[in-house]
């Protein structure tokens, strides 16, 4: 690693250390208030959740809309084994991974035959019964009371004779969401230039030609579903330490579709994209929720702000902010076609 | 010699519709066969019975894969693909958001095995297995005369170099037969000229290929033998000149009365 130059480094990486450091130092800055930073983790944790959704969607072309279900049972299996057992965040994290791999696995391999729409009902309907079940099954999730005083974070040295130092305020949890967001990236870049990929890759654009070139196409997106599902259980065992306190209607489908709009916003099968879609639709969620009251109108109208934003987006740009390469290639075909089209009707006149 | 492929008494039926009535024939290893008849005579459905597609009603599709004989009718076609039979298809299927060398990688699927684990960690087995992969793919980029084109996106491709991608495509799967569904349609006569050399430097590699199409040219000046269907039924067989005077052919193509005509 002896050339790690700044002049070798391209324009692209040279802005995404940048960001990375201003992202690194932000806290320091003496305008960013503890809400600013409870905002920021919010947004990484919705990025965490875009990118492992944005799998099912985005790299295979299956909607989902039953994501929230998985975030779920990540909460609540990371809430449960702090509340009972007290098992320490560091071993939660695997385990939330695995928890939601079964799951999605389990959802995953008798439904995914289906094909389309069906399978997004199916999804749907799964996500709705996750809440059912933590509503109703009080004697393990306590239902609506909901599943209060779950333990902070800590790192406990204790074992090595070090001290235990518990996570208290926002910004340890702001470091902790940093570094799982740059693993949840540094995975789906890896997965994206693998065989993996490229057989997800397939399946998207065309599952006949997919299954010829030797891909079995259950197989893949079984797979892809579980790896899906195990980043959204991994965001929700973050979630469930970081506020401390979960009840079940904090994993209603209106998640799950928040979740698609950032991916269908910020550019399906994108991994930027999908960024900033978490990061624009979470920052305006919170500036509307403070702004709409001051207009006289209640809260809840940003979600018809939402709504507009995505019907527009349909109407101007429906592969999203930053689209995949192959898109913006034939979007830009488009444009131009377009372009001459005019210019040609222009000099008719 | 046996034959790597023979087809025995195949039914397939679509509701009341019989696509493929009573169809038997062999292909020889090493041999270019062209399967031509009328439209709607049943070949694109022959070919995904053959690459299990489709599931035929009746009858036995028998592949020999090496030194085995193997019923293939029936069987998942990534399972007949890890066999050792590749296709391209009529209306050209490619991954068309996909790179001309990606579209060439998923070829190779069937024959690399690293999966998540491999993906993430990139250990020393998923980095030799993706060197090859690499490597091979601008092999066989190279063979199907699209060298240097690899970082075009395959959509953006002029349409014989489109055909071409499948073909190299279906080739990065290391088939022992190669099923080409009308490989030269849309292609002018230079492009099929190149076409029909590459299918002969493929046979040369030792795959047999077998080959549907409409372009007669193409028919007579590469394919070995020719085996007619219409209607769903074997009409006739043998070498493309015999076949081409044979008056059930020419009726079939041109209607009752056309034979005497000719």
């Amino acid at each position: 690693m002896g050339n790690l130059k700044l002049q070798n480094l391209t324009r692209a990486a040279k802005i995404r250390i940048g960001l990375l450091i201003l992202t690194l130092i932000l806290p320091f800055f003496p305008f960013v208030t503890d809400y600013m930073l409870h905002i920021a983790i919010l947004i990484f944790l919705y990025m965490i959740l875009a990118l492992g959704l944005n799998i099912v969607p985005g790299f295979n072309g299956l909607l989902d809309l039953g994501f929230v279900g998985f975030y779920g049972i990540g909460a609540y299996t990371s809430g449960l084994l702090t509340y009972h057992f007290g098992l320490s965040y560091w071993v939660i994290i695997p385990l939330a991974f695995i928890n939601g791999a079964i799951w999605g696995i389990l959802l995953g391999a008798p439904t995914l035959r289906l094909t389309g729409d069906y399978f997004a009902i199916v999804t749907f309907g799964f996500s709705e019964l996750v809440v059912l079940f933590l509503t109703n099954e009080i004697w393990l999730t306590r239902g609506p009371l909901g599943l209060p005083g779950i333990d902070v974070v800590s790192i406990n040295l204790s074992l090595f004779g070090g001290p235990k130092w518990e996570f208290v305020g926002e910004l340890p949890y702001y470091y902790l969401a940093i570094v799982m967001v740059l693993v949840t990236v540094f995975v789906m870049y890896r997965i994206q230039d693998s065989r993996l990929g490229r057989a997800w890759f397939a399946i998207r654009d065309d599952e006949v030609a997919a299954v010829s070139c030797g891909i079995n196409l259950l197989g893949y997106k079984v797979i892809a579903f579980a790896i899906s599902a195990a980043f959204g259980a991994v965001g929700g065992s973050f979630f469930a330490r970081w506020v401390t306190f979960l009840s079940p209607d904090m994993f209603k489908f209106w998640e799950s579709f928040l979740i698609l709009c950032m991916i269908v916003l910020g550019g399906m099968g994108n991994i930027w994209g999908v960024m900033i879609g978490a990061l624009v639709l979470v920052s305006l969620s919170e500036i509307l929720r403070e702004l709409l009251p001051l207009l006289g109108l209640p809260v809840e109208v940003r979600f018809l702000a939402f709504g507009l934003i995505m019907v527009l987006m349909m109407r101007y740009r429906p592969a999203g902010l930053m689209p995949i390469p192959a898109v913006a290639a034939k979007m830009r075909a488009g444009r131009i076609k377009r372009k001459k089209v005019k210019a040609t009707v222009g000099m008719k006149q | 010699m046996t034959p790597i492929l023979e087809i025995k008494k195949l039914y397939k039926s679509f509701g009341g519709l019989l696509a493929l009535n009573n169809i038997s024939f062999n292909i020889n290893r090493g041999e270019i066969i062209g399967l031509v008849g009328p439209n709607g005579a049943g070949k694109t459905t022959l070919f995904n019975c053959v690459a299990g597609i489709e599931r035929p009603t009746e009858g036995q599709i028998l592949f020999a894969n090496r030194d085995r004989t193997i019923s293939i009718s029936g069987k998942k076609p990534e399972a007949v693909t890890a066999l050792g039979i590749a296709r391209t298809f009529q209306n050209i299927r490619l991954f068309d958001n996909l790179t001309v060398v990606d579209n060439v990688k998923i070829g190779r699927h069937c024959r690399t095995r690293s999966l998540f684990f491999g993906a993430v960690i990139r250990n020393r087995f998923q980095q030799a297995e993706e060197k090859e992969i690499a490597e091979s793919a601008n092999q066989f980029l190279e063979f199907a005369g699209l060298k240097g084109r690899g970082e075009e996106i395959a959509s953006s491709l002029p349409y014989g170099d489109q055909r071409r991608l499948e073909i190299a495509r279906a080739l990065a799967t290391e088939p022992h037969l190669l099923m080409l569904d009308e490989p030269a349609a849309g292609m002018n006569p230079q492009e099929s000229r190149d076409l029909m050399d590459l299918i002969r430097r493929i046979r040369d590699k030792g795959i047999t290929v077998l080959l549907i199409e409409h372009d007669m040219k193409v028919v007579m000046g590469v394919c070995e033998r020719v085996v007619v269907i219409n209607h769903g039924e074997w009409l006739a067989e043998g070498k493309p000149q015999d076949v081409q005077n044979n008056p059930k052919v020419i009726e079939a193509y041109l209607g009752t009365g056309a034979a005497g005509a000719a």
